[in-house]
């Protein structure tokens, strides 16, 4: 239940932010569109997803975001109706809802793939927004392009001080799939 | 899981025994083939033979991407076996990682020897979008993409590494030893192996990131040239990697000593605080020391100079002096009986000490105003790889081959042993007093005067060729002969 109404605050806050999106892309991108991942995560955590459908719920859920990183989609959810209820519909169900149901199916490698792709890509994407000579989105100035660019560098940093530092102290997520290939202590003698 | 899922040297095969040995033949025969273009050029530089400048700069090319390449998947497979011993690994990670490794090799060799590229392994931005029309951008793209699948191999490789480090020893600190270090923490001190997998996991895993966002920067700049990267900005990033990278060949490879050593003397190769110490220093200097790579470029902070010549001394000094002097001790009155392995290997630690000493020179900025561009960095890294890195590389595949009931040198082995040793320190003096005349590196023809350092070397050269050649057919003889 108050997953429920944590999902629903969250996407009531990504409702709350819709008059802002037009003039400001880090709101769209960097608060909007998390806070409906969020939204549809948080619903996601209760499924109890069959294995068998990791694969297919994870494509589902990379493509949907890809589509979503592409400037001309930003644009559109601007200036289409259909394209503005399309995000408000696919960012929670297609993105994040699917991502969190097949998220503990996910063995510890592709995770970890996974998360240095995300790393990498808001890099490259910081790259591009930064230094693109021209207008990525017709509906955002040049300036505010290269402040979503250092918006996107700067979420990477936080993400990887975020997944890095609990390597260091032995507190790694792990599930099932990896306990058949753990190393349990004292077991081996120094050499 | 039962005990007996990890493997002690006690405890039978190494599971990872077949997939190593395979990439240790890939790795010889890939160095024996550089060699052949190291030694082409050698004899061209001394106009012996004449070579058109352009496939000269196709082979130098080639040779820096290959070697650099060899070493980094031969000490990836000396590391992945060793830690093997302490660690469950998965072999499909490693199956991938060479899976990844192999493609990038393809796309490599085919943007050099089709696409003509000749932009040097360094890849220099915004050489491989000037070629002056000897390549066009395509072949610039794809040896980025073939570094780029490279990359991506290593990262997943040392994913897994760190993954199971991290929850074998209480997360990477562990592992790192660091909590036996700053917390004197003595439960659970990790071998010295998984000391050197965790340090070289967390530098190397930093570098290829700096790598990468390079590569994909170059490639959208090669395809999109209106997409500008500031030079200066991508020069730093790029010789971060390659600095990190090509000592961290070394560092995976020196596992081998501490692991096959003890199987000589006796005597275990121990995680003592001076050891972790060492590896710790290692750990944040080998990223901070790549400035002495940017001595010559006038508008870098003046701290950053000061820097890459402090760091120069002290991040190579400390491990390189406990790892040089803990040999000595442990080999010292153990009544250790001398092969090729270990004899390589011995090599490989002393090669690796001698070599940092001209890098240490050619640290100081006033030095390397002078020697920047001469062959005495050739001379430096051509020291600590070729009877460094490479030397450990063939000493760790003798050793999965030996003969358990051959416990000498026998004549032949004596006799490569010692042409390795000849021909290759001849080799590398040459270079070092090439650039100690002041003879430019990286050009494709020399002046008169310079020619008789390289007929010279040429001479040295062959008879490394020759001796690697012998070191990689008795590794193909004993690949057979235990198969039998
Ligand atoms: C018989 C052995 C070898 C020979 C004859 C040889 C020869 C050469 C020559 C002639 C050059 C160009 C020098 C110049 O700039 O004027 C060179 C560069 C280089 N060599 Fe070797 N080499 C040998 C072994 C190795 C080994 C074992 C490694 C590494 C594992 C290595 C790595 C390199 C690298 C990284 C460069 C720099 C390429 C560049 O400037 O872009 N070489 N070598």
């Amino acid at each position: 239940m108050i997953r429920i109404v944590m999902a629903g605050t969250a996407f009531s806050v990504a409702c709350s932010l819709q008059p802002l999106v037009g003039q400001d892309p880090v709101i769209h991108v960097l608060a909007q569109f998390p806070a409906l991942i969020l939204a549809g995560s948080l619903l996601g955590g209760r499924f109890r997803l069959p294995q068998h459908l990791t694969g297919p719920t994870l494509v589902l859920a990379l493509v949907s975001l890809a589509i979503w990183m592409l400037p001309r989609s930003l644009d559109a959810a601007l200036l289409d109706p259909v394209w503005m209820v399309a995000k408000f519909v696919t960012l929670p169900l297609c993105v994040g809802l699917p991502l969190a149901a097949a998220w503990s199916h996910v063995g510890s490698v592709l995770r970890g793939f996974l998360k240095a792709q995300a790393i990498s890509m808001l890099l490259f994407l910081g790259f591009l927004y930064t230094h693109a000579p021209m207008r990525l989105c017709n509906s955002y100035l040049v300036d505010d392009q290269q402040r979503l660019g250092l918006g996107f560098v700067y979420l990477a940093c936080a993400l990887i001080l975020w997944w890095i530092i609990p390597v260091f102290f032995g507190q790694i997520s792990s599930n099932k799939k990896d306990d058949d290939n753990d190393v349990s202590r004292h077991r081996i003698e120094l050499r | 899981m039962s005990a007996t899922d990890v493997y002690s040297a006690e405890s039978g095969p190494n599971p990872q025994e077949a997939l190593v040995k395979f990439t240790m033949l890939l790795g010889g025969v890939v160095f024996l083939l550089m060699m052949v273009f190291g030694l082409i050029m050698r004899v061209a530089q001394g106009d012996l033979i004449s070579l058109d400048p352009e496939m000269f700069y196709l082979l130098l090319t080639a040779h820096g991407a290959g070697m650099v390449g060899s070493a980094a998947l031969s000490g990836a497979a000396i590391l992945w076996f060793f830690s093997a011993r302490h660690l469950n690994l998965r072999s499909s990670i490693y199956i991938a990682f060479l899976g990844l490794f192999l493609a990038g090799v393809v796309l490599i060799l085919g943007s050099i020897f089709i696409g003509g590229y000749g932009g040097a392994w360094t890849f220099l931005f915004p050489l491989p979008a000037m070629s002056g029309g000897l390549w066009e951008a395509w072949a610039g793209v794809m040896f980025c993409v073939g570094y780029l699948l490279i990359g991506v191999g290593f990262l997943l490789y040392y994913l897994e590494l760190g993954l199971k480090i991290a929850s074998r020893y209480n997360g990477l600190l562990g592992g790192l030893g660091w909590r036996y270090l700053f917390a004197n923490n003595s439960t659970d001190v990790p071998p010295p192996t998984i000391v050197a997998a965790s340090s070289v996991l967390v530098f190397n895993t930093i570098g290829i990131v700096f790598g990468a966002a390079v590569l994909a920067a170059s490639i959208v700049n090669l395809l999109l040239p209106s997409f500008e990267v500031d030079p200066l900005l991508a020069k730093n990033a790029i010789y971060f990697f390659g600095h990190v990278f090509i000592n961290a060949t070394i560092y995976m490879a020196v596992t081998a000593v501490y692991e096959i050593l003890p199987d000589y003397t006796g005597r275990p190769w121990k995680s003592t605080k001076l050891f972790i110490g060492a590896w710790a220093a290692v750990v944040i200097f080998v990223q901070a020391v790549y400035f002495h790579h940017l001595l010559q470029d006038v508008n870098m902070p003046a701290w950053t100079m000061a820097v890459g010549q402090v760091v120069s001394y002290a991040s190579g000094v400390p491990l390189i002096g406990v790892t040089v002097f803990s040999l000595a001790v442990y080999i010292k009155g153990s009544g250790l009986k001398w092969d090729l392995p270990i004899s390589l290997l011995t090599l490989g630690v002393v090669g690796w000490g001698l070599g940092s000493i001209p890098a240490m020179v050619d640290g100081m900025v006033s030095v390397n105003k002078l020697m920047h561009n001469t062959q005495w960095v050739p001379g430096h890294f051509h020291t600590y790889l070729l009877l460094g890195e490479v030397a450990m590389a063939f000493g760790f595949a003798a050793w999965l081959v030996r003969d358990k009931a051959v416990t000498t040198l026998s004549s032949l082995d004596r006799l490569v042993f010692r042409a390795y040793v000849f021909g290759g320190a001849g080799f590398v003096l040459v270079f070092l007093w090439s650039g100690a005349s002041s003879i430019p590196r990286r050009w494709a023809v020399h002046y008169e005067q310079w020619q008789l350092q390289s007929q010279l070397a040429s001479g040295f050269a062959l008879i490394v060729v020759l001796a690697t050649l012998v070191l990689v057919v008795r590794y193909v003889a004993g690949l057979a002969r235990r198969s039998q």
